[in-house]
């Protein structure tokens, strides 16, 4: 969790995130943003995930449910 | 499915590209992204500058000009031609096909086959198992496969996902029997469920092209396009490639019974670098041998990309010896193939610019 914590961080271009944080109000969030956690995912927990998944958990809690329930 | 073939090769390449070039800043305007976002993308998928065609050239030009160029330069004679392959998503017309305008124009034999083939990204690999079983026929020597592909203006400008890396360019690959013993393993597969993760939605019969079509709308990534523009659903096409090609290569280094650190060069399709990068990393290849130096210096030609990434990186190698090359497409269908074969020393291996 403080590994995950910690990306997101990094691929939101923030000091710290929280899990209630709103993916898509990140200043960073965009299309490019979208595939780095797809591909982090994948890397990392060896999951697929779409961009529209990641839209709709839409915070960075939700997040992490749909990869651990992925 | 696996293929295999024996007694046939490679024997010559030429590239053709636009001589037009952009650089990715002077249309970073026409996006809408900050600057800044923006550079981020020129970073992490490595993006430069691309070739594409002045307005009005298509595929067939680039096509003819090689053409001619192989012709005048002795490296290709007419006559020895048998047939003749068109791989393009951007044919001249509907009907007829552009293989046989290209033969007329040059008033080819018609004793020969003239075939246009529906393919992108995995274009040059269809194309070349195409001529490959085409060669299995007696009367059949010579295989002249053209991959041409001009979407540029197909893209939209305000489309930040494509428009960046979207390039024009053709190949003509040579195709022969060989007396050398040679054996070739591929791999080939498709699945059609995902055919529309790549599209142009009109200009077909299914959607003709109409006052409605051109309309620009905006998506939720904040690009606008109309259907007559091509567009890409990114995050499907990233994961079917993570998720297809390495085991794919894998197995067919199985058939083929040699360790991947035994190939010479893996020359694949070029998307972008990012997903190259995690491609390799991913079959466990080091990146040297995966070359993704394509999209930043001419742009993403779809089917003709392996064949500018063979001749950009390993022109004069490849014109002195033999390299085990395994070369992959993937994309558009969709459809993943493979090759594992050995090349060279190739008469001739150019670029020459329209």
């Amino acid at each position: 969790m403080e590994d995950f914590l910690e990306k997101m961080a990094e691929l939101f271009e923030e000091d710290t995130v929280q899990l209630t944080d709103i993916i898509v109000d990140f200043d960073a969030w965009d299309s490019l943003t979208s595939l780095s956690i797809i591909a982090y995912v994948g890397e990392e927990f060896q999951k697929t995930i779409s961009a529209a998944q990641i839209v709709e958990a839409e915070t960075i809690g939700g997040l992490y449910e749909l990869i651990k329930n992925s | 499915m696996d293929l295999y073939f024996k007694d046939k090769e490679i024997t010559g390449m030429l590239v053709i590209l636009p001589s037009n070039e952009i650089y990715f800043e002077e249309e970073m305007e026409n996006y809408n992204f900050s600057t800044a976002k923006s550079l981020k993308l020129k970073a992490a998928l490595g993006l430069n500058k691309r070739r594409v065609v002045q307005e009005g050239v298509c595929a067939s030009d680039l096509a003819i000009k090689g053409l001619d160029y192989l012709f005048s330069n002795g490296k290709l004679v007419k006559e020895e031609i048998d047939a003749l392959l068109f791989v393009t998503q951007s044919p001249d017309y509907i009907m007829p096909p552009t293989s046989n305008v290209i033969q007329g124009h040059f008033n080819l034999k018609q004793d020969m086959i003239c075939l246009d083939i529906n393919q992108g990204c995995a274009g040059f690999i269809v194309g070349v198992n195409q001529a490959f079983m085409l060669l299995d026929q007696s009367s059949i020597s010579k295989v002249v496969l053209i991959n041409a592909d001009v979407l540029s203006p197909k893209v939209s400008k305000r489309d930040r996902n494509s428009n960046p890396l979207i390039g024009d360019a053709a190949s003509i690959t040579i195709i022969e029997k060989t007396s050398n013993r040679t054996e070739i393993f591929g791999s080939i597969k498709m699945d059609g469920k995902g055919a529309f993760s790549l599209q142009i939605p009109a200009g077909g019969a299914k959607l003709p092209i109409s006052a409605n079509t051109s309309e620009m709308l905006e998506d939720v990534s904040g690009n606008f396009r109309s259907k007559e523009n091509l567009v890409m659903k990114g995050d499907d096409v990233f994961n079917f490639v993570q998720a297809e090609v390495p085991p794919m290569i894998e197995s067919l280094l199985n058939m083929a019974k040699i360790d991947k650190d035994v190939v010479d060069y893996y020359m694949f399709h070029q998307p972008n670098k990012f997903m190259l990068n995690k491609v390799a990393d991913k079959i466990g290849v080091n990146r040297g041998k995966m070359p993704s130096n394509i999209v930043e210096n001419f742009g993403n030609s779809s089917g003709v990309t392996i064949p500018i990434v063979t001749w950009f990186n390993v022109a004069d190698e490849i014109k002195e010896k033999r390299l085990k090359i395994c070369f992959s497409g993937f994309g558009v269908g969709l459809t993943w193939a493979s090759l594992l074969m050995d090349v060279g020393p190739l008469s001739f291996c150019e670029m020459i610019e329209y």
